[in-house]
């Protein structure tokens, strides 16, 4: 953390980028569009749908690129510099072309007294590049993120806007990196009320494979 | 173990409502049995009912808002302008869950979405609105997708859209997914953020009862809120007025993380002790160490030092008393190895990287107070920085269209207020001159 | 009428102002930087904080409650309100910085807040001298700063469009810039983007901030981040001075200041008249300056040599003199004023021909629904009142071509190069020409050549296309003594500077030129032709009550902000 306010340069856009995604792929398939129309219909006004037009894009093209902005902004109809400015608001957004796996690794609040930068710490060394930073064979990208909201599971990461993984330790990142170069993606994973680990047993759902319990928190051995 | 403080009552054999142990619960057909979509059958088809009498109940039951700012829900309904066929009405669910340390939402959408979806509809019956939007923090996508399969079906049911179980009431019901901003679990900015702009608050007033989103008259509630509506309508508002703390009543979730032995978000009823929340509930203190400070509802909320807790319970009043507040109840536990300076200072970086830099004093402060707070913690502070500290807390607070300013200066001000002792400890003993410029790497 | 305490006086209003512009409006001087009354207030500078308490009112009664003296009692908001953000309403009790040491803590605070990342480069900053910025935290900021750390840095010296130069440091996140592309001019081509501090406007990637009214924003920065591309760095605010005048490139009329450095115009801002271009001035009305200073003649010609101007006068006159009246002919001026066109007409009575021609000038397409037109003339409206026709280019041209002229008579006009006609096809005809600039391409064809004082040179009055007559004021000197002249740049100048009587005055780049009402009347009286006017001010005394179609149209009545003439005599 911290590192702006000791270097706090705000670097520019490139204002005329070449540009990355061809034309003939810079379209929206018919479903494509239909479904942003009916997202368009959810709303009074058609920039209701800006957010998760960005989202369909991202998806579909893994990053968001100005060309790809413009073409949402046109599919939509509302302007593209609206739609420029919240999709630089946001940070799950991606301006640029990130790693094929994006670790948002949680560092806010608990995650920090429970071990979230040693976990962050970890994966930088291990993966050898710093927070912000992707991996030289283009499959991962570490950032550190604000609380995600999984605070009792600490510490925890996201893959790419995805699942969670709670109750990190180093085992848990080492397999966890080893299945994602495999391309494994972990699957979602519920996490049990401890009140329902009493009542019920464990888990509620009958419907997920991966189920996890709050455990005691790992003693953090870095703070910042 | 002093049970005669504790306004949560016989907590320990506390019957669960908000998530019942019902296994499979967030499964339509399983959330039917168990009296799924009653209340809202009730509300819509019986002539027991009209929209004034569901806010009268919601008013008699005393709920009060789950998100943070603890205001009474009934009464909050009860400002949306008399209806005019003419001008479209709206609901807007915050499910933004994003004030660090809070993290119950997100289960409570998990373990039981229709209660959620039940609770949204059965408000818009009560003000009359049509469309209802859940919006939940983009980070949540898995939870989005478990709420839109689930919403399908409640569509598919006629639970939702039009002409609601042949009453002649439609509500249609929209998931928007955030995309990673904090400032979105503000009402003004999730508004903003609604209507595809960067998610910038709003002057208040107008409030948006008065012009909300699209400018339409609007009101916004939390999840857990809402999902106490489908309760109150079954059980009625005076049995939910009877639940834990008098003043603040109701089954709450709370979210208790840290250096506890057992975290998680656990139902208990409002007006629990902390100290049996933390010892009990949660399985006391990890390792055996000793308590150093508390955070009692999120980020914002002031710490409690752990002499500053005893007799406090979780309800608005007590904590007031005790120098904090409620927030939402998304509790932090911290042992006395925590280095306070180095807590804080997070904490300041999370508040500077979130403000949405419209308003001066948050878009300045958040950053001065990190850049400060950094300095005491890397030694090179000096006293008078913890002065400055204060000022500017006072500089930023209820000087901004939002409460983010005020949030990222509470922490402070009470931090030092609070371990004052701590920060001075870590003041540089050398004099460095004013107008000095942090070097460290 | 209800009303308003601030400070302990009372102000009465009408309907629902804002409170910061009611205050603004009666002399209540309330810093601020985001809010403009054009636009929407988003309230997030928060440097017009002040108190605010209303009657506590009484639920059953609905009337006030009252205190043991009588008075309503008033209840005060728990926090500082932006009153830009504020509708006045009855009763209600402010307090600013003025009485409140609240107030003036909260601003002050905010100053010191704004300053933090503001870089500290007035002495080269072109807003210096006019900035709100700087001016405010004068009157109202803190003394020194306590902040120890490095500024952000933004992006500088970033051209954000063809006309409009971006310094992120300097940003204040106003966003005033931002709400004129999607409130005003509707051209979307910014937006704030990032977040947090590290906030500030941009076009999208691809996209320049070419829009034709771009340029405003720079008027609307509080700050020095938007500047003109054009004219920054070229004087300082002080040593410039300002007049009020209007544009003259096309028949708007924008109303506008004419900067003035060393007799040039260096700048042209908008000047706010409601009811012709509100605040707004297009970008076209302000980049077309370089005429009034470049290529200016050096001073009247015969045949392409110099002479004095008694013997360019006595050579016009002589021109007329041997001509038969049905053998001149004179073309009027859109570019001219009302003032000079109308004599012109009197000397054409004078001597016996027929009413004078104007050449139209329009470009279609330049136009816009706002305030660009197809025509590119001031006062074509003008002429038409004073029944000027619309020249028919092909019977005039064929006319010069068959020997039907003696004499043709131009005021502040270019045929050649408005295409009317060869320089060649003009040998056989006595040309007089009033012209501006030594680029006129009739001037190769003119036996007497008049140089004319530009519109920022002269007193007069246009009719823009809408029929609003307004008045032209001499932002600078022209050589020699012209009483009138003078008078009017003292008088229409609060700050004096430019004028003989102050410290700026400079002798140099004075232009050796004639408004019309000088020359017409000096060849009039060559003529032996009554032509007798004190100036200009009573040339249209005399067409505002001889000529419906000016009926109002004094200088008086004009003033600042012009008159709307009666719909008649358009098509006269």
């Amino acid at each position: 953390m911290g590192d702006f306010i000791k270097h706090p340069f705000v670097d520019m856009p490139d204002r005329n980028p070449e540009q990355v995604i061809p034309n003939d792929q810079l379209v929206f398939t018919s479903e494509e569009k239909k479904q942003i129309q009916t997202w368009v219909s959810h709303y009074p006004t058609a920039d209701g749908a800006v957010m998760r037009a960005l989202w369909l894009a991202q998806e579909k093209f893994s990053f968001l690129p100005p060309e790809v902005i413009k073409l949402v902004a046109a599919e939509i109809g509302i302007p593209y510099a609206n739609a420029y400015g919240v999709a630089t608001f946001y940070t799950q957004y991606f301006k640029e072309k990130k790693g094929k796996h994006v670790l948002d690794v949680c560092t806010c609040f608990s995650c920090q007294l429970c071990g979230g930068y040693d976990m962050l710490h970890y994966i930088e060394n291990k993966l050898g590049v710093h927070k912000g930073e992707t991996t030289k064979d283009g499959l991962f990208t570490i950032q550190e993120a604000e609380c995600l909201g999984a605070c009792g599971s600490a510490p925890m990461l996201q893959i790419t806007n995805g699942p969670f993984v709670h109750n990190l330790n180093k085992d848990k990142v080492d397999a966890l990196l080893d299945a994602l170069r495999e391309g494994k993606v972990p699957a979602f994973t519920s996490v049990t009320l401890p009140q329902d680990e009493d009542e019920m047993g464990g888990n509620r759902r009958t419907d997920v494979s991966s189920v996890e319990s709050y455990i005691v928190p790992p003693i953090s051995e870095t703070v910042s | 173990m002093d049970d005669k403080k504790t306004k949560a009552g016989d907590w320990r054999s506390y019957q669960r409502v908000l998530l019942p142990p019902v296994k499979d619960l967030h499964k339509l057909d399983v959330y039917e049995k168990h009296e799924g979509y009653k209340a809202l059958r009730e509300v819509l088809t019986t002539d027991k009912w009209n929209p004034t009498s569901v806010t009268n109940e919601v008013k008699k039951s005393g709920l009060k808002g789950r998100g943070g700012a603890g205001f009474p829900t009934g009464l909050k309904w009860s400002f949306m302008p008399p209806v005019d066929p003419n001008i479209p009405r709206f609901l807007c669910c915050n499910g933004d869950e994003s004030e660090p340390g809070t993290f119950k939402d997100r289960q409570l959408m998990e373990y039981n979405p229709h209660l959620v979806f039940e609770g949204m509809l059965i408000a818009s019956y009560a003000m009359s609105i049509k469309t209802g939007y859940l919006y939940i923090r983009g980070e949540f996508a898995d939870w989005i997708t478990l709420m839109e399969e689930e919403l399908e079906k409640a569509y598919a049911k006629g639970y939702v859209g039009k002409n609601i179980m042949g009453s002649g009431y439609s509500c249609d019901i929209v998931i928007h997914k955030g995309a990673g901003a904090y400032i979105c679990g503000e009402e003004s900015s999730l508004m903003s953020s609604l209507e595809g702009q960067r998610a910038y608050p709003r002057v208040k007033p107008p409030f948006p009862a008065q012009k909300g989103i699209w400018g339409y008259p609007t009101t916004i509630n939390n999840v857990e809120t809402l999902a106490c509506a489908p309760l109150i309508i079954n059980k009625g508002g005076e049995w939910f007025s009877k639940i834990g703390a008098p003043s603040h009543p109701g089954p709450v979730l709370y979210g208790i993380s840290g250096h506890v032995n057992r975290p998680g978000v656990f139902e208990y009823p409002t007006g629990m002790l902390i100290t049996d929340l933390i010892n009990e509930v949660a399985g006391g203190m990890r390792g055996g160490k000793k308590l150093k400070a508390l955070i009692p509802g999120g980020s914002s909320t002031p710490i409690l030092r752990a002499d500053m807790i005893e007799g406090v319970t979780m309800d608005a009043d007590s904590l007031r008393e005790a120098g904090s507040m409620m927030g939402t109840s998304g509790m932090l536990i911290m042992d006395e190895d925590v280095d306070i300076v180095s807590w804080l200072r997070r904490i300041t970086h999370f508040y500077h990287h979130e403000s949405c830099g419209q308003c001066t004093p948050c878009r300045e402060g958040t950053g001065w107070l990190e850049n400060i707070v950094t300095r005491l913690d890397e030694g090179q502070g000096q006293l008078r920085d913890l002065d400055i500290l204060l000022d500017l807390c006072t500089q930023m607070e209820g000087r901004t269209v939002c409460a983010l300013a005020d949030a990222a200066a509470w922490p402070v001000r009470y931090t030092i207020d609070r371990f004052r002792s701590e920060f001075e400890a870590k003041c540089s003993t050398e004099t460095v001159p004013s107008g000095g410029v942090l070097e460290t790497a | 009428m209800p009303n308003i305490t601030v400070d302990n006086e009372t102000l009465e209003f009408d309907g629902r102002p804002r409170l910061l512009q009611l205050c603004l409006e009666t002399g209540v001087d309330l810093p601020h930087f985001c809010y403009h009354p054009a636009m929407s207030a988003p309230a997030n500078c928060r440097q017009c904080l002040v108190e605010v308490g209303t009657p506590q009112i009484n639920r059953e009664t609905g009337k006030p409650n009252l205190d043991e003296n009588g008075q309503p009692i008033i209840q005060f908001m728990p926090k500082l309100q932006t009153s830009c953000s504020m509708d006045a309403s009855d009763g209600m009790v402010v307090r600013t910085h003025k009485s409140s040491e609240l107030v003036k803590r909260a601003q002050k605070d905010n100053l010191e807040f704004l300053l933090i990342n503001h870089p500290l480069d007035c002495p080269i900053c072109d807003q210096a001298g006019h900035c709100p910025l700087q001016n405010q935290t004068y009157k109202h900021g803190p003394e020194g700063s306590r902040f120890e750390f490095r500024k952000v840095s933004k992006p500088k010296q970033i051209d954000l469009g063809p006309r409009v130069v971006l310094d992120g440091e300097r940003c204040i996140n106003c966003t005033r810039c931002i709400r004129f592309t999607d409130e005003i001019s509707e051209s979307h081509q910014l937006t704030i983007i990032e977040r947090g501090v590290r906030n500030y406007p941009m076009t999208p990637p691809g996209v320049e901030f070419d829009e034709p009214y771009s340029m405003n924003v720079i008027d609307i920065c509080p700050v020095g981040a938007l500047t003109s591309k054009d004219s920054r760095f070229r004087a300082r605010t002080w040593e410039m001075s300002k007049t009020a005048s209007i544009s003259t490139v096309n028949a708007r009329g924008s109303n506008c200041y004419y900067w003035v450095k060393d007799n040039k115009i260096v700048e042209i801002t908008p000047r706010t008249n409601m009811d012709v271009n509100e605040y707004w001035l297009a970008d076209e009305d302000r980049l077309d300056y370089r005429i009034f200073n470049d290529n200016r003649p050096l001073g009247p010609t015969i045949s392409g040599a110099d002479v004095n101007w008694d013997a360019a006068y006595k050579a016009v006159a002589d021109c007329l003199k041997g001509a038969k009246g049905d053998r001149v002919q004179f073309l009027g001026s859109a570019f001219a004023t009302v003032e000079d066109n109308y004599l012109l007409s009197k000397l054409a009575t004078a001597v016996g021909a027929s009413t004078p021609m104007y050449l139209t000038h329009t470009e279609a397409g330049r136009g816009d629904t706002w305030l660009r037109t197809d025509d590119r003339t001031p006062n074509s409206q003008g002429c038409e009142r004073l029944g000027f026709q619309p020249a028919n280019r092909s019977a005039l041209r064929s006319l010069i071509q068959s020997g039907g002229l003696d004499v043709l008579y131009v005021l502040e006009d270019d045929p050649v190069a408005s295409g009317l006609c060869s320089a060649e096809d003009l040998a056989g005809v006595k040309v007089v020409l009033h012209y501006y600039n030594s680029t006129n391409q009739t001037l190769p064809a003119a036996d007497v050549a008049i140089p004319a004082a530009t519109a920022v040179e002269t007193v007069g009055t246009l009719v823009n296309d809408q029929g609003h007559a307004q008045r032209l004021r001499p932002a600078k000197s022209i050589a020699g003594v012209n009483r009138t002249l003078s008078m009017e740049i003292g008088k229409c100048r609060a700050d004096r500077h430019g004028t003989p009587f102050d410290k700026w005055y400079d002798e140099s780049n004075l232009i050796n030129c004639q408004p019309g009402w000088v020359s017409i009347p000096r060849i009039a009286s060559d003529l032996n032709i009554e032509m007798n006017y004190k100036g200009p001010r009573n040339i249209m005394a005399e067409l505002s009550s001889a000529n419906d179609a000016f009926a109002g149209a004094t200088y008086e009545a004009m003033g600042e902000f012009g008159v709307r003439l009666s719909e008649i005599g358009v098509t006269a």
